[in-house]
C-alpha cells in the first residue's frame, strides 16, 4: 500500500522559529502546526523554550524576565541553547522534518544566530511572527494563558494578569518585529492581528507554502466544536455497516433530545450545523434551530463491496480482508472502498473550514469522527481506528493554547454499542477488557 | 528556450476575427459560454453532445461520487467509445478555456455539494489589477487551470478578447479615462460587455468562479467593479499583480511581441515600441490599491517573491489560491513526459531494465540530449549543474533553497517513480551530473485484482464493476486497485512542486500517470484523461505559455510503438 504524504519531503527539513511577544497566541500555533502535520504524517516536533525554562525557574516572577536581570537572562539563555540543541539531535537521530521552535525570539541577534545555525546545518528556516495590537485579542490570550500555563498553577487570577503584563512590558523593551525592508531577505509569514492582514515572503518550498497555508487558516478567537455522531439507525441494530439506512425509534429519541443538550452546552450563542448526505444524520440534526450545511465530504468511510455486511457476514466471505484490516486498520482499503488514509485526505479541507470557522456542530460517522477526533487531539495513526465512540454523546471541543480541552455529555438514551473488538467479529465494548486506546474518548 | 513566457492583459493569443463574429455578428442572443467555447476554446477529440457525463450531483451510491445509479452516465458501446478516445494528435491543444457544463465533475474535485458549488464557498469573482507587461493573463489562465482541476467551475474574461473583437480602437483607449468621446464609448462598451457575460456566467451556468482580467488603474473603477458584484451578492477579491524588478518587466514585454496577437506580422521593433507606449499611456494614472479603499485583496510583488493579504476572510477558497500562487511561476522551461519501457509489467514486479529496455534508454537519452539542446545550447547541462548552493555567507542575504531543484531557468531535472525499469532509464543522463529524484507518487496505477485481465475476463468474473467501470474509468477502482482519481489525488504536491519549478523537466513514468500529469497541463476532462496515448516511441513536450500550453511529439528514433 503506497504511503501518501503531502510533500516529497527526502531532502527537505524546515524549522519555523516563532517570532513575537508572549500572549500573540504563538504556543497554539505551533502545537497547531505539529498537530496537522503529524496528521497528514510528516514528522513534527514542537521546542517550547518556556518547557526548558521551568526544569530551572518553575514560576518566576515578571522581573525574571527583565533583560536587565542577569541571573534571569542566564537561565533563559541556557533554556534556549538546551532547547535548539534537542531539536538539532531530533532532526538527526529521529529523522524529523519539521521542528518548531516556539519562544519569543524577538531580537534581530537572537534570530541571526538561529539563522545561521540552520543554515550550517541544511535546514530551511521559515519564521513565523504574530503581532498583534489588538487589546481585545491580547486580553483573550492573557486569560486563557491564566487560566492553562504551568506558570501561574495555583496562583491569584489577579496576581497571573498583572504579573503577565509586566512581564510583556519587559519583553516589549527589546522587540524588533519583522520588517518588510530590513528582513526583505528572509522566509517568513507575518500575521498582522491574527488575519486582519497577512505577509508572506519568499516561500521557496513546496512544504513551507503547505504550512504558511495551513496558518492562513487558524484563528486564535475562542471557540468551541461539538461533534456527535447519528443517533442509532436501522443498520446499527441489526449490526450491518455502511447503507443509508434511516434512524432506529431510539435514534429518533436522540435527535428529539438533541436542540435541548445543544441549547445547555452551547448557551445563547448561534451555531452552524454541519451533516454528511446520507440520511441518518440529516434526521438526527432535522430538529436543530440552527443553519445547516451538508458536505459530502463528511459520508462515512466507504465499505465498497463489503457496504451493508456484518462483521460476521466479512469474516466468512473476505476472511484474508477481514484480517488485513484488523492488521493495519489505518492503511487497509476495502475492496472499491476507502481506508482511513483515504478519508483523512477527504477530510482535508473540511479541517481547514473548521480552522477557519468559530462554533460548529458536526453530526457525521464514526470512521469520520475518529479521524476529525484525532486531528484536534493529536492521537497517532495506530490508535485512532480503535477509539471507541458511543451513540447518543455530544463531545465538546475546546482548542486552547495549551491543548483542547474535552467535555462528553451523555443524552441518556439507550443504543446498541458498535465497537468491534480486534480479532472479533462481535460487537460491544466489553469492559472487563483493559484497553487504553478504545477509552481514549470515554475516559477524556 | 523560445517559449512564450507570458503577456498582459490586453495581449492574449486568441484570433481576433472569430470574436468579432460572435461578439459582434448575429449570434449575440446566445449565451457567452456557447460563444466563448466556440472563439477561444480548442476544439478536443469528444464529441460535446454524445460524450458521456453525469446528469445529477444528487443522491447516494456506493461510490464516493454522488451522482444517483439511475442517472450516471452510459457509456455507450465499444465502438463509440473508440470515438471518444482522445489521441494526443488531437489533444495537442489546451482546454483552459472550454466552457464547462454545469454538472461536470473535475479531475481532482473531492467531493460535490448539492449547489454544485466547491466548499460551500459561494460565488466569487477574483478581478485583476496591473499596468500592461505585469503578468495578469498568466495569473488568469494558470488560476483557472488549477481551480477548474480541484472542481470550481471556473472561466476566465479577458478584456483583450473583447478589445480586439472590435475594429478601429482609438489609442486613448488604453488611458483608464479616455478623452475623446469616441474613447470613452469605446471603453464603456467593451468592459460592459465583459461583465455582463461575467453575470451570465454567474446567473445561468452556475459559475462559482469567474476571473475579470484587466487594468483597473483607478480607485474609481474598482470601487464600481466591486459594487456592480457585491450588490448581486457575489464576493469579490482584487489580485494586484507589482513588479519592481525591471528585468521581469522587460522579458514580458519581448515575450508580448513575440506571442500578442495584436502584434502578428509587426516588426518586432515596432511592436516593442508600440507596447511600451501603451504601457506609458496607463502608467502617469495608475494607483496601486490602498487598504484605505476597504478592498479584500492580495497584492502579488514580483511574481510570488511577497504576497500581501489584506482582509480576505472569505474561507478556504481563498487561502487555496493564495496556496496556489506561493508555488505558481512564471515558467521559461517544458516538462517532457517520456513513457517508462514495459508498461505492461504487474504491478508487484519490479525488475531490471533488459537489453531492449537499455536501447530504449539510450535513444531516449539521445533524443532528450539533441532536443534540448537545440533549444538551450548545447551546454545546458553544465548551465543546469549551476545549483548547488554556496556555503553559509553571513546573516544577511537569502540563500536559495538547498532542496528545492529546477528553480533556475537553466535547470534541468528528472523525476522517476521509485520503480527500477524508470529509475534505471536516466542512468546515461545521471552520468552526465543531470538531476534526477526517485518520487514515490509516480507509482503507476495498482490495478488490483483485474490485473492482467482481458475485458472479457473481467465482465465474466465481475460484471457489476465492469459496467460501473464502463461508466466512469475515471472514478470507478476494481477491488483492491486504485483509481485515476486516487492518482490526481496523490500527485497534487508533485503538480504544485512542478509549478514551482522554472526550468525543465523530464518525467519518466507509466503511462497511467503520465495521464493525470498531462491531463492537468492541458486541462482535459476525467472522461478524456483514461483513454490518453503514450507510446514509447515519442518523447511528449509540453510547453508554457501565458494563455494556453501546447503539446509536441518529438519521435524517439529506433525505438517502436
Amino acid at each position: 500500500m503506497p504511503v501518501y504524504t503531502v510533500s516529497h519531503v527526502q531532502n527537505v527539513r524546515v524549522c519555523v522559529v516563532m517570532v513575537g511577544l508572549p500572549a500573540r497566541g504563538k504556543s497554539l500555533l505551533a502545537q497547531k502546526i505539529v498537530r496537522y502535520l503529524s496528521w497528514l504524517s510528516i514528522k513534527a516536533k514542537c521546542f517550547n523554550v518556556g518547557t526548558y525554562r521551568r526544569q530551572t525557574a518553575s514560576q518566576p516572577d515578571a522581573s525574571f524576565f527583565d533583560v536587565e536581570n542577569p541571573e534571569g537572562l542566564a537561565v533563559r539563555v541556557e533554556a534556549v541553547n538546551k532547547a535548539v540543541a534537542d531539536m538539532m539531535s531530533w532532526y538527526g537521530d529521529e529523522a524529523g522534518v519539521v521542528g518548531i521552535l516556539d519562544a519569543t525570539n524577538s531580537t534581530r541577534v537572537r534570530r541571526a544566530w538561529i539563522l545561521k545555525l540552520l543554515r550550517e546545518n541544511r535546514i530551511e528556516p521559515l519564521f513565523l511572527e504574530s503581532w498583534c495590537d489588538d487589546s481585545e485579542l491580547i486580553m483573550n490570550n492573557i486569560l486563557d494563558v491564566k487560566t492553562t500555563s504551568p506558570d501561574y498553577a495555583g496562583k491569584a487570577p489577579d496576581f497571573a494578569v498583572s504579573d503577565f503584563l509586566a512581564r510583556i512590558a519587559n519583553y516589549e523593551k527589546v522587540y524588533e518585529t519583522l520588517d518588510m525592508e530590513t528582513d526583505k531577505d528572509l522566509t517568513f509569514i507575518k500575521l498582522i492581528n491574527v488575519n486582519a492582514q497577512i505577509i508572506i515572503n519568499k516561500i521557496e518550498t513546496y512544504l513551507e507554502s503547505r504550512i504558511v497555508y495551513y496558518v492562513m487558516n487558524l484563528h486564535i478567537k475562542p471557540r468551541a466544536i461539538w461533534l456527535s455522531r447519528h443517533g442509532e439507525s436501522m443498520y446499527n441494530v441489526s449490526g450491518q455497516i455502511g447503507g443509508n439506512a434511516d434512524l432506529s425509534p431510539q435514534g429518533w429519541a436522540y435527535a428529539k433530545k438533541l436542540p435541548q443538550i445543544v441549547a445547555d452546552s452551547v448557551g445563547p450563542g448561534e451555531l452552524t450545523v454541519w451533516t454528511s448526505t446520507l440520511n441518518r444524520t440529516q434526521q438526527t440534526a432535522s430538529n436543530l434551530p440552527f443553519k445547516k450545511l451538508q458536505w459530502k465530504a463528511l459520508d462515512e468511510l466507504d465499505a465498497g463491496a463489503c457496504d451493508g455486511l456484518t462483521y460476521q457476514q466479512i469474516a466468512e466471505d473476505f476472511p484474508e480482508d477481514f484480517k488485513a484490516r484488523d492488521d493495519d486498520k489505518y492503511e487497509y482499503r476495502y475492496p472499491g472502498g476507502e481506508s482511513y488514509r483515504d478519508v483523512v485526505i477527504r477530510l482535508e479541507p473540511i479541517i481547514m473550514e473548521l480552522e477557519k470557522n468559530e462554533n460548529i456542530l458536526i453530526v457525521t460517522h464514526q470512521a469520520v469522527l475518529r479521524c476529525i477526533y484525532a486531528y484536534f487531539m493529536n492521537i497517532p495513526q495506530e490508535q485512532s481506528p480503535w477509539m471507541d465512540i458511543p451513540l447518543h454523546t455530544l463531545i465538546k471541543l475546546e482548542p486552547r493554547a495549551f491543548g483542547t480541552m474535552v467535555e462528553k455529555i451523555k443524552a441518556n438514551i439507550p443504543a446498541v454499542s458498535t465497537y468491534k473488538e480486534k480479532g472479533t467479529f462481535e460487537l460491544g465494548v466489553d469492559d472487563a477488557k483493559v484497553n487504553d486506546v478504545k477509552n481514549i474518548i470515554t475516559r477524556a | 528556450m523560445t517559449t512564450p513566457v507570458f503577456n498582459s492583459s490586453d495581449d492574449d493569443l486568441s484570433s481576433g476575427s472569430e470574436i468579432e463574429d460572435l461578439l459582434c455578428g448575429t449570434n449575440g442572443g446566445e449565451r457567452y459560454g456557447k460563444r466563448l467555447s466556440g472563439l477561444l476554446a480548442a476544439p478536443v477529440g469528444l464529441d460535446e453532445d454524445t460524450a458521456p457525463r453525469p446528469l445529477s450531483n444528487f443522491g447516494r451510491t456506493r461510490d464516493r461520487w454522488s451522482f444517483g445509479d439511475s442517472s450516471r452516465p452510459v457509456m455507450g458501446d465499444a465502438s463509440q467509445r473508440m470515438r471518444h478516445e482522445r489521441r494526443l494528435s488531437d489533444a495537442t491543444s489546451d482546454a483552459v478555456h472550454r466552457a464547462i457544463d454545469a454538472d461536470h465533475i473535475s479531475p481532482a474535485q473531492l467531493y460535490s455539494t448539492d449547489s454544485g458549488r466547491l466548499f460551500h464557498a459561494g460565488t466569487m469573482v477574483i478581478i485583476l489589477v496591473g499596468l500592461p507587461a505585469r503578468g495578469k493573463t498568466h495569473l488568469t489562465v494558470s488560476l483557472t487551470r488549477y481551480l477548474r482541476w480541484l472542481g470550481v467551475k471556473t472561466h476566465a474574461f479577458h478584456v483583450g478578447d473583447y478589445r480586439r473583437a472590435k475594429d478601429g480602437i482609438p489609442k486613448d483607449y488604453f488611458k483608464p479615462t479616455p478623452d475623446t468621446p469616441e474613447g470613452k464609448e469605446y471603453r464603456a462598451n467593451i468592459i460592459s460587455k465583459c461583465i455582463s457575460d461575467v453575470m451570465h456566467f454567474f446567473d445561468d451556468d452556475k459559475g462559482q468562479v469567474a476571473i475579470y482580467d484587466a487594468v483597473n488603474a483607478l480607485p474609481e473603477e474598482r470601487a464600481d467593479v466591486d459594487r456592480q458584484f457585491t450588490s448581486r451578492n457575489i464576493k469579490t477579491l482584487f489580485i494586484e499583480s507589482l513588479v519592481t524588478d525591471c528585468n521581469i518587466i522587460e522579458n514580458n514585454i519581448s515575450q508580448a511581441v513575440k506571442s500578442s496577437p495584436d502584434y502578428v506580422g509587426w516588426d518586432a521593433k515596432e511592436a516593442a515600441a508600440d507596447y511600451v507606449s501603451r504601457i506609458h499611456i496607463a502608467e502617469p494614472f495608475y494607483q496601486e490599491i490602498d487598504p484605505s479603499e476597504g478592498l479584500s485583496f492580495i497584492k502579488s510583488i514580483n511574481f510570488g517573491e511577497r504576497f500581501v493579504l489584506n482582509n480576505s476572510h472569505y474561507g478556504y477558497l481563498i487561502n487555496r489560491i493564495v496556496f496556489f500562487l506561493m508555488n505558481s511561476r512564471i515558467k521559461s522551461g517544458s516538462v517532457y513526459f517520456a513513457r517508462c519501457h514495459k508498461n505492461f509489467l504487474k504491478f508487484k514486479s519490479d525488475p531490471d531494465l533488459d537489453d531492449e529496455g537499455r536501447q530504449y534508454a539510450q535513444q531516449l537519452t539521445k533524443t532528450v540530449l539533441a532536443h534540448v539542446g537545440a533549444t538551450k545550447g548545447l551546454d545546458f547541462i553544465t548551465r543546469s549543474q549551476n545549483n548547488t548552493p554556496p556555503p553559509y555567507s553571513g546573516e544577511a542575504g537569502r540563500q536559495k533553497s538547498h532542496a528545492t531543484d529546477g528553480i533556475h531557468d537553466d535547470a534541468f531535472v528528472i523525476w522517476t517513480s521509485t520503480r527500477r525499469r524508470t529509475i534505471e532509464a536516466c542512468e546515461a543522463f545521471r552520468e552526465l551530473g543531470i538531476t534526477t529524484r526517485e518520487r514515490i507518487q509516480l507509482t503507476q496505477l495498482n490495478p488490483g485484482d483485474v490485473e492482467n485481465m482481458t475485458a472479457k475476463e473481467i465482465k465474466a468474473k465481475y460484471p457489476e464493476d465492469y459496467k460501473q467501470h464502463k461508466r466512469d474509468p475515471y472514478h470507478h477502482r476494481y477491488a483492491r486497485a486504485e483509481s485515476y482519481h486516487d492518482l490526481a489525488v496523490k500527485i497534487e504536491p508533485l503538480i504544485l512542486e512542478m509549478e514551482r519549478m522554472s526550468g525543465d523537466l523530464l518525467i519518466i513514468a507509466d503511462e497511467s500517470v503520465l495521464r493525470v500529469f498531462y491531463g492537468y497541463l492541458m486541462a482535459c476532462s476525467c472522461y478524456e484523461i483514461p483513454y490518453l496515448k503514450f507510446p514509447t516511441s515519442e518523447l511528449i513536450e509540453i510547453k508554457f505559455n501565458a494563455y494556453s500550453n501546447t503539446a509536441t511529439r518529438i519521435p524517439i528514433h529506433g525505438v517502436e510503438e
